[in-house]
Formats: C-alpha cells, sequence, structure tokens
C-alpha cells in the first residue's frame, strides 16, 4: 500500500494568533510587525483581511501604512506563538503519531495507518481542520499527497482553509503548469539561472534529464528534477529538532555596529540564547562560529574549537574572541550571529581528562551554576524574566536558526 | 630576471614552499611565491606564521626578483612538460614561462612588497640527523591539540638537554613522548613549536642521516636541512610538567606485541562507526595469560583474545580506541609493556627496556 502523506500549513499564523486573543481584530485588516521605528519594522504576518489590502510578509511597516492607513500593528510574541504552536502540535497527534514539524507553522503527518480510523484521505484532512478552528480558532491548509515533497506543494495551492490533493498521478495537470519558482526549494537564484536555460514551468524541469541537471547544479539539481517528477524517497522522522547538527542565533541589528564594545551585549545575548537552547536540549558543543555581515553586504564567518561546553559564558568568550579577529575599525557591522556546533553525543564527557582539575576551576563552576540557576527561574517564569545585567537594552529580536520561522 | 631550470626541480621547490603560503589571505601579495635569482634561484612562502625557503639549482643570465600567484604558478609548473624551463621577467611586472613550445606569460607583483621573514641568528646550534628528528615528529604530531583555547597545547614541546632531546605532545586525554640520546652534549633549550610548522618540518626532512640545524630566537625558530630551510613562530608560555604526569606506580604490567594489539583494536573499531563513537573499546582479562579486547555498539560486536605476559591484578577498563591506535601505529618495536593503573588511572606504552618512548592513554568512564 502507498503512504497517505498530509502537510499541515497554518494560515498566518502569527496573527492568528494574536487574533484567538484579542477579539477587536476580527475583520479588521491587521499585522505582526516588529518596531516600526527600527529597521526591524517589517511584516511578520498579515491577516486576510491585510492581504486584500494588498499588505505582505516582509513588506516595510512604512510601505504597509500607505497601503492601508487603518491596518492595526501588533508587536510579536514568539512565547506565546510557541505554545500555540504547541497546542496544535498536540491536536495533530491525535490523528497520528508520526509527525515530523518543519516549523513553527507547518508539520508533516504520515496518515497511512490512520485512515482507518478517520476515514479516506480528504474526510481525514476535513476532520483536521474543523477541530484546528473549532478548538483552538486557527485557520489551516492541508495537502495531501503519497510523499512529503508533494504534500508541500499541494497545501500551496489553495489557502487559506484548502484541502488539496496532489497525488502522482495529479501532478502532470495541478503541478506540471506552474512557473518553475513555485517549486518549493527554488530559490531567486536558481530560478533565474533555469529561466536562463529555457526553463520556464516545472513540467519543462521534469522534462530535462536528471543527469544534466546535476551538470548545471550538483546535489541540489538532481534533487530539483526528482520533485519535479514527484519523486521524494524521505520519509516522514518525527522529532527532528532532536538531530540538528548546530544550534544558531543571529540578529539584524537596529542600527550598524561601529565599535567593538557596542558588539558585545549583543554577542552575549546571542551566545545565552544558544547556550540555553544547547542545555535545554542537553547537548554540549565544541565549536564556536560566528557570522558578521558588513554594511556591504559581505559576510564573514569564523571558528574555533573550545573544550566541550554549553555555557552561555563560554561561547560568548569565544564569540568576542572570534568577533575580534575577524572586524576591522573601519567596517560598519549590520548583523551579528553565533553558533554552537561539533556535538558530542552523550557519555564522550566520561573521557578521563589529564586537564581535568584546571577546567573545573572555581569560576567555571560558578558560571555553572549561574546557567542552572537561570534556567531555573526561565522554566518557571519564562524566557524574558531574567537576563545578565549587560544584555539590558541589547540583544532583543534574536532570531533562531535552528528553527525555521514561519508566519 | 632571466633564468634556466629544470622543470622537475622548480616543481619539487614550489611544492615544498607552497605549504607556507597562505590560503585566502587578505592581501594578494601573501597568497604568492616570492622568487629570487642571484646564482641560483631561492623560492620563498610566508604566511606571517611558518616560512619556507627552498634553493634550487638553475642557470641565472639576469639577477632579479617577482612575486607570483601560489596556486597559479604551482599548477602552471605541474602542467608543464618535463624540459627545461626558461623564465623571463619584464619591468611592468609580468612573467614568461617557456618550455619546450609552451609559452605562458601571467601577471606578477613586486618583490619589496613581499614580508620578510624574521631573521633568527646562527647563535645557538643544535644539530641532529635528519632521519632522528623526522621520526620523532612522525611519532608524536598526532597527539598535539587542536583545541584553540589552550594555545601551549597546539604544539609540539622540544626538549633539549644534555645529550637528551625530548619531543612532546599532549591533547589533555593521552601524551605522546619521543626521547632520543644524542654523542654530542647539547645546548639546554625548550620551546613549543606549533603543529603545522612542525609537520611540515617533518615532510621537508629526508629519511637518510644528514644534518638538520636547529637554531631558535626568542620568538622563532629555524631550521636548515640542506636546500630548505623553515622558520617558524613559537608558542610562548610554560608547557605543561609532562614528567610528572607520566606515573612511575603500575597496578598491571604486560608485555605485548604491539603489531597484535594494533590489529585486535582496529578490527573492534570497524563496529565502533562515528555514529556509534560514545561506545568504547574494552579490555578485560578473564584469567592471567589473556588479553581480550571487545566491542559492543548497535550495530555488531567484536571480540579478540591476545596471549600476554602479565604480572599484578586482571584489568577490565574502557579505552577511545582512536588514542591506541594513533600511538600503537608509530611504535616500531615488536614487544612493548604496557601498564595500567586501574579502570581510572593512566595506561602507559614503554619499550621493554630504555626510555625511547612513552604514549600515555586515559580510560573513559564506565
Amino acid at each position: 500500500m502507498s503512504s497517505v502523506i498530509f502537510l499541515v500549513d497554518m494560515n498566518a499564523f502569527f496573527i492568528s494568533c494574536e487574533m484567538t486573543r484579542n477579539r477587536h481584530l476580527h475583520g479588521l485588516p491587521a499585522a505582526v510587525a516588529g518596531d516600526p521605528d527600527r529597521r526591524l519594522g517589517i511584516i511578520l504576518a498579515a491577516n486576510y483581511e491585510a492581504r486584500a489590502l494588498g499588505v505582505r510578509t516582509a513588506m516595510t511597516v512604512h510601505e504597509a501604512l500607505r497601503k492601508c492607513p487603518k491596518i492595526k500593528l501588533v508587536p510579536p510574541d514568539h512565547d506565546f506563538y510557541l505554545k500555540k504552536s504547541e497546542e496544535v502540535m498536540d491536536l495533530l497527534y491525535g490523528f497520528s503519531s508520526i509527525i515530523e514539524p518543519n516549523s513553527i507553522d507547518e508539520a508533516w503527518l504520515d496518515m497511512t495507518g490512520s485512515l482507518q480510523l478517520f476515514g479516506p484521505p480528504v474526510v481525514s484532512a476535513q476532520r483536521i481542520m474543523q477541530e484546528i478552528e473549532q478548538q483552538l480558532g486557527l485557520w489551516c491548509s492541508i495537502g495531501i499527497s503519497e510523499n512529503k515533497f508533494l504534500a508541500k506543494m499541494a497545501s500551496s495551492i489553495k489557502k487559506p482553509q484548502g484541502i488539496t490533493t496532489l497525488w502522482i498521478n495529479e501532478i502532470q495537470e495541478k503541478m506540471w503548469p506552474l512557473p518553475v519558482d513555485d517549486l518549493y526549494g527554488v530559490g531567486r537564484k536558481t530560478a533565474e539561472k533555469l529561466t536562463g536555460y529555457g526553463i520556464r514551468t516545472i513540467g519543462d524541469l521534469a522534462a530535462i534529464d536528471e543527469g544534466l541537471l546535476a551538470g548545471w547544479f550538483g546535489k541540489t539539481g538532481r534533487m530539483l528534477s526528482r520533485h519535479a517528477r514527484g519523486i521524494d524517497p524521505d520519509p516522514v522522522l518525527p522529532h527532528q529538532t532532536d538531530a540538528a547538527k548546530s544550534i544558531g542565533r543571529s540578529i539584524t541589528l537596529p542600527q550598524n555596529l561601529t565599535h567593538a564594545d557596542e558588539a558585545e551585549p549583543i554577542l552575549l545575548s546571542l551566545a545565552d540564547s544558544v547556550g540555553r537552547t544547547a542545555r535545554k536540549n542537553n547537548r554540549m558543543g565544541r565549536t564556536v562560529q560566528v557570522v558578521i555581515k558588513f554594511s556591504d553586504f559581505t559576510v564573514t564567518t569564523r571558528q574555533m574549537n573550545i573544550p566541550l561546553s554549553n555555557s552561555t559564558q563560554h561561547i560568548y568568550q569565544a564569540g568576542c574572541q572570534l568577533f575580534r579577529r575577524s572586524w576591522k575599525p573601519s567596517q560598519e557591522v549590520r548583523l551579528l550571529g553565533i553558533t554552537l556546533s561539533g556535538f558530542e553525543i552523550e557519555g564522550a564527557d566520561r573521557q578521563i581528562s589529564l586537564l581535568g582539575k584546571i577546567d573545573a576551576s572555581a569560576a567555571d563552576k560558578r558560571q555553572v551554576a549561574v546557567d542552572q540557576a537561570m534556567d531555573r527561574i526561565r522554566d518557571r517564569f519564562g524566557e524574558k524574566s531574567i537576563k545578565r545585567a549587560r544584555q539590558i537594552d541589547a540583544g532583543e529580536n534574536v532570531d533562531s536558526s535552528d528553527e525555521k520561522g514561519g508566519g | 630576471m632571466k633564468i634556466i631550470c629544470s622543470r622537475d626541480r622548480l616543481m619539487e621547490a614550489v611544492s615544498i614552499v607552497q605549504k607556507a603560503v597562505a590560503t585566502r589571505s587578505t592581501l594578494p601579495v601573501l597568497d604568492g611565491i616570492l622568487i629570487e635569482a642571484d646564482t641560483g634561484i631561492k623560492l620563498t612562502g610566508y604566511d606571517l606564521e611558518t616560512g619556507i625557503e627552498c634553493l634550487v639549482d638553475a642557470t641565472v643570465s639576469e639577477a632579479g626578483s617577482i612575486v607570483v600567484n601560489a596556486r597559479m604558478f604551482g599548477d602552471i609548473i605541474r602542467k608543464l612538460p618535463d624540459d627545461i624551463v626558461n623564465i623571463e621577467t619584464t619591468p611592468n611586472m609580468s612573467m614568461q614561462i617557456e618550455c619546450s613550445s609552451t609559452h605562458f606569460s601571467i601577471k606578477g607583483m613586486k618583490a619589496e612588497d613581499y614580508p620578510k621573514i624574521p631573521v633568527v641568528e646562527k647563535n645557538q646550534a643544535v644539530s641532529i640527523n635528519q632521519n632522528i628528528l623526522k621520526d620523532m615528529i612522525r611519532q608524536t604530531l598526532f597527539a598535539v591539540s587542536t583545541d584553540e583555547s589552550r594555545p601551549i597545547l597546539n604544539g609540539c614541546f622540544l626538549n633539549c638537554d644534555g645529550k637528551t632531546i625530548e619531543m612532546v605532545a599532549i591533547d589533555g586525554f593521552r601524551l605522546a613522548l619521543r626521547r632520543n640520546q644524542v654523542e654530542e652534549e647539547l645546548p639546554s633549550m625548550k620551546f613549543i613549536i606549533p603543529g603545522r610548522a612542525i609537520g611540515e618540518v617533518g615532510r621537508i626532512l629526508q629519511a637518510n642521516d644528514t644534518k638538520v640545524e636547529i637554531y631558535p630566537s626568542q620568538n622563532h625558530i629555524r631550521f636548515d636541512a640542506g636546500k630548505v630551510k623553515l622558520v617558524s613562530r613559537l608558542i610562548q608560555g610554560e608547557y605543561m610538567n609532562y614528567k610528572g604526569i607520566i606515573p612511575q606506580t603500575a597496578e598491571t604490567t604486560m608485555t605485548i606485541s604491539p603489531a597484535a594489539m594494533l590489529a585486535a583494536i582496529e578490527r573492534a573499531s570497524l563496529v565502533i562507526t562515528s555514529e556509534e563513537r560514545r561506545f568504547p573499546v574494552r579490555l578485560t582479562m578473564p584469567d592471567d595469560e589473556t588479553l581480550v579486547v571487545s566491542a559492543n555498539t548497535d550495530i555488531g560486536t567484536l571480540r579478540e583474545e591476545i596471549m600476554v605476559a602479565m604480572t599484578g591484578n586482571r584489568i577490565d577498563i574502557d579505552f577511545n580506541p582512536r588514542y591506541f591506535i594513533d600511538a600503537l601505529k608509530v611504535i616500531d618495536e615488536d614487544e612493548i609493556s604496557v601498564v595500567f593503573n586501574g579502570s581510572m588511572g593512566p595506561c602507559v606504552l614503554r619499550p621493554i627496556d630504555g626510555q625511547e618512548f612513552a604514549y600515555l592513554v586515559l580510560p573513559l568512564r564506565r
């Protein structure tokens, strides 16, 4: 029997979450947006009333106000969206136990074994959509196919609240006529290159020899070719987040940085957030990487090894050292990021060290104690309940790069 | 500049100095090789940390100097037919390379812009056979730490004292030490040479008994080996007291064939793949004559028995197999003595007689 995979995509997720707790937003154009006074002031998610007036995700607040002066803007509250996302996932677990979250607002479900309980694919999908709306007050679109890739493609065909099947025998009719940049995974650059070769639709791409595409794009070429022909052997993998190879955070700064001193509190916030995630997941890494984007949009990355750690202070110190090595006083910094990787699998700390006594110095023990105390406070009172003194007024709106964002 | 030389000799020299040329540096001149022609020619690569100079026999009809991109120049020489090469530079910094019926013209840079390798005076010198130093490097380099938070461990420690030369590397979990006796009295000197530079020295040295001269200064060290010279920055700081780390005690002592032990541990690591790295290799003794090497992971198991001569307590200890493999691979003896100090104490591999080497490996906790 072939598989049945659903992709459940939450429509206008952030603003829909806001609408569940702010009844006055109903029926009005509204959007979640960063602080309008800062460069971060872009639309993160607009509701369908605002979209009807031309407001789009990633538009600047300024532009959005011009299109729609009456728009209600709400600042983002990621903790709340995360909580809502967990509620959605909990509800989905009622329909299948094989669930792979793809981002905060979408997940794949392997429904192969559940259809006997809930009826044919489209009927099961209607039930999921209904329950999400009735119990959580949120909207979703569902794509249905034999594999993850086609389910993802199907979900984007009809929004909001659409249920679309895209079985392999339907791709010629439903997917091949679409422009090639509608193919999930094709970015602007790839699309430009493909258009240059005269490939305009997904059907054109499917007709090209896989070997030829591999010649042009390498591995990606093979993947594109297979996807265009509806082939995707990847299974739905539950708990994908545990297998992350790195934990990273980055921030686009409200104003360009011109002094190394200004970078330090920001690096501390980033390191703190990375360390917190690493500690939550019980991971320790030995590689710290820093990414710097300069005002001319050139990007530098630098990394170094540290003794196995997930302590905020260790990540921060390595980050500062790397920053000082990469930055020249004449350069203005636009974006900063820190990543921890090189995770050691559980048990590696069993290796006895000659340096053991040096490593566990009193200062280090205090740092570990500080991390643990702060983690416990945050577990009880929320992520913003405590911060280090140096972090005050720095590093708000840190983006997470180990989870894909979503609107 | 106008020179004639053999393509093979030039190729050999380029390959040697290329190892010290910076990659992806901010100054284009640092990506280059400096070529100076006088009586012969001298090629130089220098990444501001390690510098290598190499002399090449050549007929020089016009002296001069130029810097050319190392990758470009190396690739050109590599692709030339095996013949005589004519090289000529023009005043506008272009280089003509002719060989058989091939003619290249490439852009060069001014030699004056090339950084100068620090001068190391020949005040004090240590002179040893190239093959001895080459072996000492091969037998310790693997234990140099790559953990940049502890810079003193990122190099090999070279300790000359009386008639003894020692080379030591420690990465925190293991230690490698080689010791050699020389005939003549040496000046007392100690320095930490960066792992990358000492690795290059190991490659440059010949496996014969011609001498290599070593000259230190406050911040640098220079190796003169025939036509090739290498200058490296020294790592500053106090090295670890390695003599205090190597235990003189022994709970268990066994005599073993390093080849048999290496083969068994290499077989054990076939079931300890990169995903299974958390699993140890286990050394146990069911009786006083048998050492059992075993591994038990999610993908399979291995069990192998080795005959040994043992005194002291039977053992039951877990280790990272990598550390044993690295050490056993560089031991040339047919039989060695292996000392264990319980399941938490260090294990030391030594010669049956003498003090030529010591490899220390720390266990994994259960």
